[in-house]
This record gives structure tokens, sequence and C-alpha cells, in this order.
């Protein structure tokens, strides 16, 4: 393609509306790019030109050489501080899109002809011709009337990442696909956690679509590769930096297959939100996360320690068959009768075989439910630890509880109880949530008698805007088989550190444990808790869960993004980890998917 | 009494909100449409939630006629002063003359320092604008040969070329309020631009403050009027009912203003609030009944 555009000739003090003119003119005569010139020292200001111009029109590129940072400052320069033009450049792609163009054009001279433009345009080079008036503009577009085109302009070419096939786009997901230069790019870029600057987002919607995105993804081998469903993932990069995404989000449809069986079909882009409102008509529910935000493919495939947890086991344990595409595009269905050994990985180490595009779901009869917050404060954290484990594991299983608290201020912690109670009795509600009294002074407390969809539908819809998670989210998570008064001295003397800024503990025993190790991937059926831990600096947190660690048998990947080793070890037990990697060997042996916990192919533990 | 006999500006205060860019036009739109003077956007680069202000002022100006925008004010550390010269005067230009120049000396210094600038103290901050604006005056001033020489602590330039010159005068008007600064507005500035709210004791500061000015002012050799009075006024509501100050129905806004505007000299009042209901009475109830007022006061 050959793209032609004008440079705006300001050397005769042309007025804002004449400007505005030319520019528009330029768009309509489809021109490619609009160059504002590097200004002479006591000429317009470029930046506040090309606004100008950019307001003015609606789709064109509009070009402006960077100008060039200088550290420090000179204290008379006429330069802009980097950081806020930079903001600039974001405030503009904001307000009329991405179509800020730095660099990548040639001038040509304003009397220069057809030929002349053309050899100029040889090697794919944008031209620029000076003009100064709208008839200019009609001559410069009359030079190359016949050129090739591009679907997407000068700017969002401009923006594209090294080493990716941009004009090899499978057909299929050529529409859908979005690129850091498309309007769209905003809404795809970031996850619910973490900040990101993807090269590509693929955005598959059957599975025959998937398996064409991981065709591409397997001639892009050395780029990041990350799998997104709902993108609420920690451990998982369903965001990176130059790389590919597949996103599932838009396989999201949620139906009853078998009303007798209580199974229902999920698309990996559902959230449990949408699961729980779809099912929630026939007095159902099925056990999932905390978190009504979060997704069905990334959670289904790692664990699913939730609210009914105690109650109806993990996620995964409702898990009756998978369908998935391979890294070499083959499309399966995993269930106990078909490819069972690729069954007992999914639900563990799912993100490590393929990309789920449907689970079948065995929900649960669940009527209502009491839900609880409580806030407590406690001068004595180690104490109110020990008390909510005394009173968590001394629960029957229809009683579920979770506990966050950050680092005390002032001596005085405040610890946040939520929990379900599976029953419809208000006064076993509020048997069973007396047990947790003696955690500590009670400050606040909500109970309602609710459904678990009502609970699940607190989570805000994530808009047409995406997500705006900024950095990385520093997580770290163990199973903990018993609560200890040493545990409790510890992670006391980690939160009055005040670098423990989040930290949790979720409930496990009850139907958990009631499915044996070997079943599922997820080998770690018997702690009590799950404890989880986030920070702000990856060494900081090493040092603060070290102690604490001693204590713990083995993690939930979903939590942890330690970048160090031992990790995968940690999250799969020896037995279990031999059993995957042979797994890998067979139906990942190059490593494709490798954004969460990647296992390496057939080493031994 | 004072009363420094300039016209009356009506305008509003609009936050550069970045999930809101759109509602931020549409408010200017109305402005311009309704006939208000001046419309004006406060700077925080390191405001993650609000637009880079400069770039906003533009994209606005470009879609507006006849309304000016204002920096309310601008953030000096964070934007050199020879670089605001220029955009400064290439947005008048562009503009057809839109454009004054709402200044301030910078607060929030851990913010400002994390995007690159070095900390002041207070004192500093005040000499620091004070250089900015001799270094800004010169790069306007084409009318004089030679190229710009400024020497300074915080900012200097030498051997700079002058230009390119705003359309227009463009008015400094400075966002101040303790004594060095009003006494930096009074020497040098144009207009003074400060918050209703931060005001010690409210309407009832403006006489000690603007003493201040005006002895400033004489003291540089300067009339007194050279330095309009403006008022951003963040809270006020209409109602049928209310006994307040800027709480009452338009008619008695108007009283109000143009008593401010009559003892105190005040000549500009720019409304915050992002409303477009209450943007509208402002410019179409409230402008026209002060107005009146001063003017038949004025006699
Ligand atoms: C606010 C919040 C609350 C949470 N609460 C709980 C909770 O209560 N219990 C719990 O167990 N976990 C919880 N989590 C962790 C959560 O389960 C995991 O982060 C999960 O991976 C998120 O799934 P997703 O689809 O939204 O994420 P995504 O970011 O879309 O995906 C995360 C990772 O999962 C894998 N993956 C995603 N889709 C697929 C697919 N279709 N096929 C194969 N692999 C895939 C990929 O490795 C990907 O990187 C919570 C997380 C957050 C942010």
């Amino acid at each position: 393609m050959t793209d032609l555009g004008i440079v705006l000739d300001l050397s005769g003090s042309p007025s804002g509306p004449t400007i505005a003119e030319i520019a528009r003119a330029t768009e309509r005569a489809g021109l490619d790019v609009i160059v504002v010139p590097t200004p002479a020292e006591d000429g317009l200001d470029g930046w506040t030109v090309a606004t100008w111009v950019a307001a003015a029109t609606a789709r064109i590129a509009v070009g402006l050489s960077r100008t060039r940072p200088v550290m420090p400052q000179p204290t008379g320069a006429a330069i802009p501080i980097p950081a806020v033009a930079e903001k600039a450049r974001e405030s503009l792609d904001l307000l009329v899109g991405p179509r800020l163009l730095e660099k990548g054009w040639t001038e040509a001279p304003a009397d220069a002809g057809p030929d002349q433009v053309r050899a100029l345009a040889k090697d794919g080079h944008t031209v620029v011709v000076p003009v100064t008036s709208v008839a200019d503009v009609e001559r410069v577009a009359g030079l190359l009337p016949d050129r090739p085109r591009s679907t997407r302009g000068a700017a969002a070419r401009a923006r594209r990442r090294p080493g990716i096939d941009y004009d090899n786009v499978p057909a299929s997901l050529a529409d859908t696909a979005v690129e850091p230069g498309d309007p769209r790019y905003r809404s795809v870029r970031s996850t619910y956690m973490r900040g990101g600057s993807p090269g590509l987002v693929l955005r598959p919607r059957t599975a025959d679509q998937v398996a064409d995105a991981l065709a591409f993804a397997r001639e892009h081998r050395d780029l990041p590769l990350g799998i997104r469903s709902a993108g609420h993932g920690l451990s998982g990069r369903s965001t990176n930096d130059g790389g590919l995404i597949i996103d599932v989000g838009g396989i999201d449809s949620v139906e009853v297959l078998d009303v007798e069986r209580r199974l229902v079909r999920a698309g990996p882009g559902a959230t449990w939100k949408q699961v729980a409102t779809a099912i929630a008509p026939h007095g159902w529910a099925i056990s999932s996360g905390d978190h009504g935000g979060v997704g069905v493919g990334g959670l289904a495939t790692a664990g699913g320690i939730g609210l009914l947890g105690r109650a109806h086991g993990l996620t995964i344990d409702h898990v009756r068959a998978v369908e998935m595409v391979l890294a070499d595009g083959t499309q399966v269905r995993a269930s106990a009768e078909e490819n069972s050994d690729l069954f007992w990985a999914v639900r563990g180490a799912g993100a490590n075989f393929g990309i789920a595009t449907a689970f079948e779901l065995e929900v649960d009869e669940v009527a209502e439910v009491g839900w609880a917050q409580l806030t407590f404060v406690s001068e004595d954290v180690e104490a109110s630890l020990l008390a909510y484990a005394r009173a968590q594991t001394q629960s029957p299983r229809d009683t579920t509880v979770f506990l966050v608290t950050g680092s005390p201020q002032r001596g005085q912690s405040v610890i946040q109880l939520y929990g379900m109670v599976e029953s419809a009795d208000p006064d076993t509600i509020i048997e069973r949530l007396n047990a947790f009294v003696p955690v500590g002074q009670l400050a606040q407390q909500q109970v309602v008698l609710t459904t678990y969809a009502s609970v699940m539908s607190t989570a805000a819809d994530v808009g047409p805007d995406g997500h705006h998670g900024a950095g990385e989210p520093v997580g770290r998570s163990g199973f903990l088989p018993e609560l200890t008064p040493e545990f409790a001295r510890d992670a006391a003397a980690a939160l009055r550190g005040g670098r423990l800024r989040w930290f949790q503990l979720r409930a496990m025993g009850g139907a958990i444990a009631d499915v044996a190790p070997q079943e599922t991937a997820f080998s770690h059926r018997d702690p009590d808790f799950q404890v989880t831990g986030l920070g702000a600096f990856h060494a900081e947190m090493d040092e603060v869960w070290q102690p604490l660690e001693a204590h713990m048998e083995g993690l939930y990947l979903s939590f942890d993004t330690a970048p160090g080793p031992g990790r995968v070890e940690r999250a799969f037990p020896p037995p279990v980890l031999d059993r995957l990697r042979d797994l890998k060997s067979r139906y990942d042996a190059d490593g494709l998917f490798r954004d969460n916990f990647p296992l390496a192919p057939g080493a031994r533990a | 009494m004072t009363d420094y006999g300039h016209d009356l500006l009506f305008g509003s205060f609009i936050t550069p909100s970045a999930a809101g860019a759109q509602q931020a036009l549409q408010l200017a739109q109305l402005a311009d449409a309704e006939g208000l003077d001046l419309v004006s956007f406060q700077d925080h680069p390191y405001q993650p939630a609000f637009l880079d202000t400069w770039t906003l002022m533009t994209w606005v100006a470009a879609q507006t006629s006849r309304v000016r925008i204002v920096p309310n004010v601008i953030n000096l550390p964070l934007r050199p002063p020879a670089l605001l010269a220029r955009q400064a005067a290439s947005l008048d230009l562009l503009s057809g003359g839109r454009f004054e120049l709402g200044l301030g000396s910078g607060a929030f210094w851990d913010a400002i320092e994390s995007m690159g600038a070095r900390r002041l103290t207070a004192g500093q901050a005040v000499a620091a604008l004070s250089e900015g604006i001799d270094i800004i005056r010169e790069l306007w001033d084409t009318g004089t040969r030679g190229v710009a020489r400024v020497p300074g602590e915080y900012y200097s330039v030498d051997g700079a070329k002058r230009g390119p010159a705003p359309a227009h005068p463009v008015g400094i008007w400075i966002g101040a309020y303790k004594p060095k600064m009003l006494a930096l507005t009074g020497a040098k500035g144009d207009g003074w631009l400060p918050s209703l709210d931060y005001l010690p004791e409210g309407v009832d500061s403006l006489p000690t403050l603007n003493a201040h000015i005006d002895a400033a002012a004489q003291e540089a050799g300067r009339p007194v009027t050279a330095v309009r009075r403006l008022l951003n006024l963040m809270r006020a509501e209409f109602s049928t009912n209310g006994t307040g100050f800027l709480d009452g129905p338009p008619q008695m806004w108007a009283e109000q203003l143009a008593d401010v505007a009559l003892l105190h000299g005040v000549s500009g009042f720019i409304l915050g609030g992002d409303d477009p209901v209450k943007t509208q009475r402002f410019a179409a109830e409230v402008a026209p009944a002060a107005r009146e007022i001063v003017a038949a006061e004025r006699m």
C-alpha cells in the first residue's frame, strides 16, 4: 500500500479556521495523513496545532515528530516535561482516537509530480506534500489516484508491535481482532488486576475460530501468549506486553441442558454472576468464587474455592465434561468417559492443556442462603485469627466464612468476615454466625436471607470500556493444613510489619475434602484454609511470606504471582506433577500454553 | 468600597475528567451558545482521572466559536514557561484571540516531583512564578527588537527568539491566596483568580486581599485597575426559598453578585458544578440581570 498526505505549510501564519478547513479537505479527499511540521522556534506550537487539526477531523492520521526528551530539563527550553507530554499523548488518544503518528513520512517538494511521489513511495514510505490551501490539497489528492490502500490507517499501523504478522491474521478473526492502533484497544488491553499492552488481541467466538487463533499463535511461538476469559486472572497472564492474547470472553452463553440432572452448559467467557443468574430461576446454584465478575474459563480450570465450598465442594467438582481446543488445533471433549486423563488434568491445571470452549456443569439445588458481612475491630489480631479458625473448623459444612484483614492501624486491626450459611432458617443462620462473635469487637454487621445469585450480582458489570487494571499484582498463596497458634503468631507479626497489605483466609474442608486427592489435578483436599497475601513488591513479599510458608503445604495457583522458582512444584505435589508433565508432553509438547504456572513437558519431579 | 470598573465576565469551571470528555465538550458548547464569556479548566497533570488540560482546551477551542478558554489555573512547575508562552500564543492565534492564561505556582509537590519536576518550597515557587511571567511576557513581546534574555534562578532564557505573539493581549490571571502571591499578582498580573471556598472568610476576605494586591500594584507603579478580580464559585445552588449566598432564585444570585462586583470590584464569576441546567440558568438568567444592576449603579 502507499500512503499519501500533506504537510501543513505554516510559514504564512494561516488562521485557525483556515488550518481546520485544509485539514477537513484533506480528510475528504481520502488522503492518509496531515503532518504538522516541526515548528520554528518562534512559530506555532506543534502539539497545539496537531490537537487543533485532530479536533477538526474525524479519522485521518495526524503526524507530528516527537520532541526529544531532555533530562534534566534546561530551565529556559520550550520543551515539555516528558511525563506531561506522555499524558498529553494519552489524552489526545482518548479525545480523538489513536490517530497520532510520530514518524515514518518522507516530504516531497511542493511541486512534486506523480513520478517523483511514486519514486519516494517505493519502499512503503508515506509521502507528504506541503500545502498552503485547499486547492493544493486537491492537487495532491490527484497525484496517485489509484494507489493501493490498507484497511487500517497510517497511525494505527505505526502502533503495531514487532514480530507479529498482522497482515495474515486468519480471515475468520480479522474483523474482530484488536490492534494497539484500534479505538477499541483501550477496552481490551488490560485486565482486572493487571495493566498490559499486548500486540494483538484475537477474539474467537467459536471453537473453529479458537483453532484458527491457535494456528496463528503457533506461528508466533517466540511471543508471549495469554489466554483470557473474563480477565480476572492473577497468576494467569491474560494480558502481556507486545504478545498475543486469545480472548474467548465472547463465548459466554449459559444454557440448561438437562433439568432432571441439573446439567448446565457454560461458555468460558461467562462470569459466575451470569451463570448464577441464569440458573437461579430453577432454584439452583453452583459453588463458584466469592466474586461474581470472575470468569468461568479461569476458575473452572483451576479450582474454585468459594462461599459454598464447604457445603458443595470446589467448582471443578461440578464439571462433568469440558470441550477444549488443544495446542495443535484439535477439538476434544474430556469427561470421565472420554479423554479421562485430560479431564483429570483440566480440573486444576487446565491452563496448561488447551483453551476450554465449553463446560458442562452439574449444579446443585440451593434454596435461600444466609449472607453475612461482619466487621470486627481487634487489638489482638493473633487471638482473632485463632478465634476465627476455631469457629470455622467447628462449624457444620453448611457454613463457609472467609476472613480478610490488612495491616493494623494504631494497633487496631479491622477484620472483615464474609460468608454464607446454606439455610433458609434465620435461627440457624444466627446460631452459625454467633460462633464467630469471639473474633473481636463487632463494629458492623449485615446479615440477609437472600439467594446465591443476588450475592454474585453485587459484582459490577464490566462495561464496554473493559477493565482498567494497572501494574502487576503481587500475590502469594498457600494451603494451611491447620491454623495453629504458631501460624497465628507469625501471621500477626507479618501484618504488624505493614508490608502485607491484604491478607485472606478462605475456609475449606467439608465437601471439598470428600473428594479423593487423586481425583483431580487440584489435589489439596485436606487443608482447613487457603491463605492469600497481597503486597506491593515481589522481593518484599518473598520476605514476608517465608515465615508463613513454613506452616503451609502447597499453594493454590490462582492467587500466586511469585516470579521465583519452585512455585509449580508447590502447586502440584510430586505424583500429580509427574502425571501432569507426562500429559503435557502428550498434549502440548512444545509448551504453547505457558501463561499460568507452565509445566515443563516430560521433566521429572 | 472598590469597584475597579471592569466589564463583567461570567464563566464556567469544567472538570477535565478523562471519563467525561464528551460531557466537558458539551458543557463548553453550551456555554458558547448561551453567551457565557469563559470556560475554564483546572490543570493537574498528575491526576490520572483527568485529561491533559492543554490538549483538552485546544480540542474544546477548535469546537467552539465565541467563548474564551482559560486554564484555571496552569500548573507552572509542570509547564515550563518558554513552552507555555508559545503554546498560549498559539492557542490564542488559532482560536482568534479567545485565550486567557490562568496561572498558578503549583501545589501538591509530591505529585509534581513524581512527574519529573523539581520540588520547590512555597516561597521558591512564588519566585519561580515571577520569573516565569517575565519570560512569558518577553517571548510574547515581538515589538521589541532582538532576542529575549531573562536571567533567573529557576527559569532563564538566554537568546531565545521572540514569538509567536498572541492574537490579542492575553491576560495573565493568577491563582493567589497568600501575601507573597497577592503581591506578585499586584506587581505583574492582569488578573486575580482565586476560589471563593479557599478564602479564609469567604467574601468578607475580599477587602483585605484586594488591598494587598492594590498596594503591590501601586508600588510597582501600576494602576489598581490593571488587575481584574475574578472568583471561582464552586458551591452555588438555585433554590426557590434559600437565603444564603448563592442559594436562592436567579434574581437573588444576580443581586448578590452585583453587590460583590460593586463593593469588592470582582468582575469575573466562574461557576463550577458541571451541571448543564445550572450553567444555562447562570448564563441566561443570572448574568444579564447582574450586568443590568451593575450598569445602573455605575451610571
Ligand atoms: C476479585 C477476584 C476474586 C476472586 N475470587 C476467587 C474465589 O473466590 N475463588 C477462587 O478460586 N478464585 C478466585 N479468584 C481467582 C480467579 O479464580 C482466577 O484468577 C481465575 O483465573 C480468573 O478467571 P478469569 O476467566 O476471570 O480470568 P482470566 O484472566 O481471563 O484468565 C486467567 C487465566 O486462566 C486461564 N484461562 C482463562 N480462560 C481459559 C480457558 N478458556 N481455557 C483454559 N485456560 C483458561 C489462563 O491461564 C488465564 O491466564 C478471584 C480473582 C479475583 C480477581
